[in-house]
């Protein structure tokens, strides 16, 4: 047994199947980062469906994307961006142990989360309403092209996945603030924090790239 | 212990760090923004994704601390990034050198989209 | 002569010596909750030997039903229909059921740990909930059966996946979440192997399972995401057609089929690959001499995970994908039988002037051996686009697959079973009939499958329901085959569950085999250890480097 296992053995926080917290974290950072892995190559299908149908018909592609208000799309992604500044400056918080304000980050962080929902809902019912839907729905008079139909396919597919991931992101983001008021995660363990807050990243990562493919090229 | 990457608690880089990866998001995105308002031809979505590329960058290595972290958590996150674009390049290898008559109908020369601008409220 | 840490008169002792430890991870705790909310990583193992044989035996008996159709050309006890759905369903449950799963879950779960000389995986929880994950998405491929089945083969192409009446929404559904649960068990090794390790035990010490294990979990990672969106993409467009893979839409069918076997050519060295790490223990234990090449094996394990994931294409030299790929896919393709011949030459290596010790074990390595190297070959034969515009989608294909699948995965989960029976369960299973058995199956497997090398070459395609007459002899020998291997699977069946109760009892290393899994009692304790082993030597100490091998009865 290592003699760092004897300090640590009264670590509330330490799982009986680890020798050290040091361990523990590393395990749990490494994890993360594979399951992130796991996700990049789940949206890569979409970019993919994207490339291929944007290769196969550029200009109804760059005409639907003139479709889509950009206005609304900035202001999602100024509204992710910063909700993962604030959700990063909640795990700083919690780590050096203020834990009142990192709490009231998360809030926000969850706000923005909703902001963003709330924009994607407007936007998605101004589609609905007009028919520029995907697939075998698509009925928008104002473009008639083969390749739009595949246009909103991709479009609602990824903002679709995307914002499924937005809703999981919040629940984690509310898990990690429940787990905080408890009194779980403080600066002696904060790692599950700054998983969770990982997670929110990533989301924020995806629509980075979303924008600017769907929006405005 | 097996591997060493680092110290339980990342030292403390406090905030500054933040703000300004988050400052310059802003900035990008406003260029981002601004450039996709202009024409530059084929070149707009070259600049596009240098400039997701760039945002993206600062989001893993600063927010995400891949710039602290370990040589595998890097790898791992590299690699998956290598494999998606591996798939869609071979995906494109076969669509660009395909026989013309085998894609889907209405391919490009076809692609001539009708656009009523009376439809269009922005 | 070093191998102080072994008792090798213990497998000689009998069991005047040897008791059953009083307590072990079987009856630590009692009662069903403690099976079901396990957290037990040799627990889970077990739990997913019984479903992943489930699997398999549901698989076999489809597999069955399918040879007993082909004993006449014409239709003989189902028709066209059935045949699609039956057929289908062979592979969805074969492929995601047992094969993809059953080493890792089973012998990944139970000795990855106590190869490692620790006490759990990184994430029990983890562990559990990957076993739930597994029953959510099998009891959702069942649901898809009761359903009336599926009919598009498991390889659910565009378009016909999108417009057949059959009910393919659960089936697609079901493989999602099952991916889930393989991505679940990658990770969850992948953190446990580098995090784990015990002092002393660098990476070039760990023994070669691990270093299989390893390779599989990175190929479990990354590829499993994408067949679980494709599906999900399939099941959305036949609930919504959304026209992502429909031509009538424009969209590319192509494209399902560059995503589906982006995920399903990985795939079959997530089968693959852990078999070959079995077979690197066992030839070891049953030639008394350390693994040849040792650094070789382990780096072509990477070099497979590797390379796998850029040769997709080869599934796809006939759907009019451009020559440019055809050919980066074929030689690429070509490229991973370097690295199995890598492996093939060191494990022949390492038998080279061992003391070969003929136990059932051994005789399906052997079996391993000749199926992977044939099967090995043809595969490298198919990957000449040339060939394959001939071979495509018929009985060579199938064939080819067969050996590799039963060759590979079969041979070392029947291999693993044997040599890690007795540690499971603490009794030694008969000899005599695991010979006998070992014997029928091999014999069975090849006598079903090189008539149908034959078949194929001849043009008879796959999964027709009817053939032409010339090729009835042939298909009759192959059900002969296929019946003998039903038997003698029933025969290990029955050995075995017999072993389990009234075997020897085998002691803590009946094998005299090097390795920490064999340094703690049979059956293990809840906890492995008593205390966290300290690695010193190498993983394998049969004999010093350049040192004759002790001829040593076991």
């Amino acid at each position: 047994m290592s003699s760092s296992e004897a300090h640590d053995s009264h670590n509330p926080y330490l799982a009986h199947h680890f020798d050290t917290m040091e361990q523990q974290d590393h395990a749990a950072r490494l994890g993360m980062w594979l399951f992130i892995s796991t996700e990049v190559l789940l949206f890569a299908g979409l970019f993919l469906g994207y490339t291929v149908y944007r290769w196969m018909y550029p200009n109804t592609y760059q005409a639907c994307a003139n479709l889509l208000s950009i206005p609304m799309g900035a202001t999602n992604t100024v509204v992710l961006i910063t909700s993962s500044f604030t959700a990063a400056w909640a795990h700083h918080c919690i780590k050096i142990n203020q834990i009142k304000r990192g709490l009231g980050l998360l809030a926000v962080t969850i706000v923005f989360a909703c902001v963003f929902l709330v924009v994607k809902y407007f936007e998605y019912s101004h589609k609905f309403s007009v028919g520029q839907l995907p697939g075998k729905w698509y009925s928008f008079d104002g473009l008639q092209a083969p390749g739009a139909n595949l246009f909103f396919a991709v479009y609602f597919l990824a903002t679709g996945l995307h914002g499924l991931h937005v809703l999981i992101g919040m629940t984690v983001l509310g898990i990690i603030g429940y787990r905080t008021i408890k009194g779980r995660y403080h600066g002696g363990n904060h790692v599950g924090v700054e998983l969770g807050v990982l997670y929110w990243h990533l989301v924020d990562l995806v629509w980075i790239f979303l924008f600017p493919l769907l929006y405005l090229i | 212990m097996s591997t060493k990457a680092h110290d339980s608690n990342h030292e403390d880089h406090g905030m500054g760090r933040y703000v300004a990866v988050f400052a310059a998001l802003l900035v990008l995105t406003g260029v981002t923004v601004w450039t996709g308002e202009m024409d530059f031809g084929s070149w707009n979505i070259i600049i596009a994704m240098v400039v997701a590329t760039i945002k993206a960058s600062l989001v893993v290595l600063f927010f995400m601390h891949l710039w602290d972290e370990g040589p595998f958590n890097r790898l791992i996150f590299v690699v998956s990034i290598l494999f998606a674009i591996v798939l869609i390049l071979f995906v494109f290898g076969d669509l660009m050198f395909r026989i013309p008559g085998l894609l889907p109908p209405s391919i490009q020369e076809n692609d001539i989209p009708k656009i009523l601008e009376s439809h269009h409220h922005h | 002569m070093a191998h102080s840490n072994v008792s090798v008169s213990a497998a000689e002792g009998g069991d005047a010596e040897n008791k059953l430890p009083e307590v072990s991870f079987w009856n630590a705790d009692h009662g069903i909750k403690s099976w079901l909310l396990t957290l037990d990583h040799k627990r889970i193992a077990i739990m997913y030997l019984v479903l992943t044989l489930s699997g398999f035996l549901l698989g076999g008996v489809l597999a069955m039903a399918l040879r007993i159709e082909h004993l006449t050309p014409d239709e003989t006890i189902m028709g066209a229909n059935t045949y699609n759905r039956v057929f289908t369903l062979h592979g969805v449950a074969m492929i995601f059921l047992f094969m993809i799963p059953v080493i890792p879950a089973v012998f990944g779960n139970f000795f990855l740990p106590l190869m490692l000389g620790a006490k759990d995986v990184a994430f029990p929880r983890l562990n559990l909930l990957s076993l739930y994950v597994y029953l959510a998405g099998a009891a959702l491929l069942v649901w898809s059966m009761a359903a009336g089945g599926v009919d598009s083969g498991w390889t659910f192409y565009a378009p016909y996946s999108l417009s057949t009446p059959a009910e393919l929404a659960p089936a697609l559904f079901g493989v999602f979440v099952i991916g889930f649960s393989s991505i679940l068990t990658g990770l969850n090794f992948i953190v446990t192997i580098h995090t784990m390790r015990p002092i002393g035990m660098t990476w070039m010490r760990m023994p070669l399972f691990v270093w299989a294990t390893y390779a599989t979990s990175i190929i479990q990672v990354l590829a499993t995401p994408v067949i679980g969106l494709t599906a999900v993409l399939t099941a959305i467009e036949r609930l919504f057609g959304f026209g992502f893979f429909d031509p009538t839409r424009g969209g590319d069918p192509v494209l399902f089929q560059h995503l589906f076997w982006f995920y399903s050519h990985p795939a079959v060295y997530i089968m693959v690959l852990p078999g070959m790490g079995v077979i690197s223990e066992c030839v070891s234990v049953f030639s008394r001499k350390n693994v040849f090449g040792y650094n070789m094996v382990a780096y072509s394990s990477l070099g497979i995970a590797f390379v796998v994931f850029f040769a997709w294409g080869h599934h796809m030299f006939v759907t009019g994908q451009s020559k440019f790929d055809a050919g980066a896919f074929a030689i690429i393709s070509m490229l991973v039988g370097v690295f199995t011949a890598i492996k093939v030459f060191n494990w022949i290596g390492t038998m080279y002037r061992g003391s070969i010790a003929i136990k059932t074990p051994f005789i399906y390595v052997c079996g391993f051996l000749f199926f992977v190297v044939f099967g090995g070959m043809t595969g490298v034969a198919i990957s000449s686009v040339s060939l394959d515009v001939h071979w495509h989608d018929t009985y060579f294909v199938v064939a080819h697959f067969h050996f590799i699948m039963v060759g590979a995965t079969l041979m070392g989960f029947l291999a693993g079973l044997h040599y890690w029976f007795p540690k499971m369960f603490g009794r030694m299973y008969h000899e005599g009939w695991g010979f006998v058995s070992a014997a029928m199956i091999i014999l069975g497997f090849n006598a079903t499958f090189i008539p149908q090398f034959l078949l194929g070459n001849m043009g008879q395609p796959r999964r027709y329901y009817m053939y032409t007459p010339d090729a009835q002899m042939l298909h009759v020998a192959s059900t002969a085959g296929s019946t003998l291997v039903a038997f003698g699977f029933l025969l290990v069946a029955i050995y075995l569950l017999w072993a389990m109760k009234f075997g020897r009892v085998a002691g803590p290393n009946p094998w005299g085999a090097s390795g920490l899994e064999w340094k703690t009692a049979s059956p293990p304790p809840k906890n492995n250890f008593d205390s966290t082993p300290v690695v010193d030597e190498d993983p394998y100490t049969y004999n010093k480097k350049g040192e004759e091998v002790e001829h040593v009865l076991i």
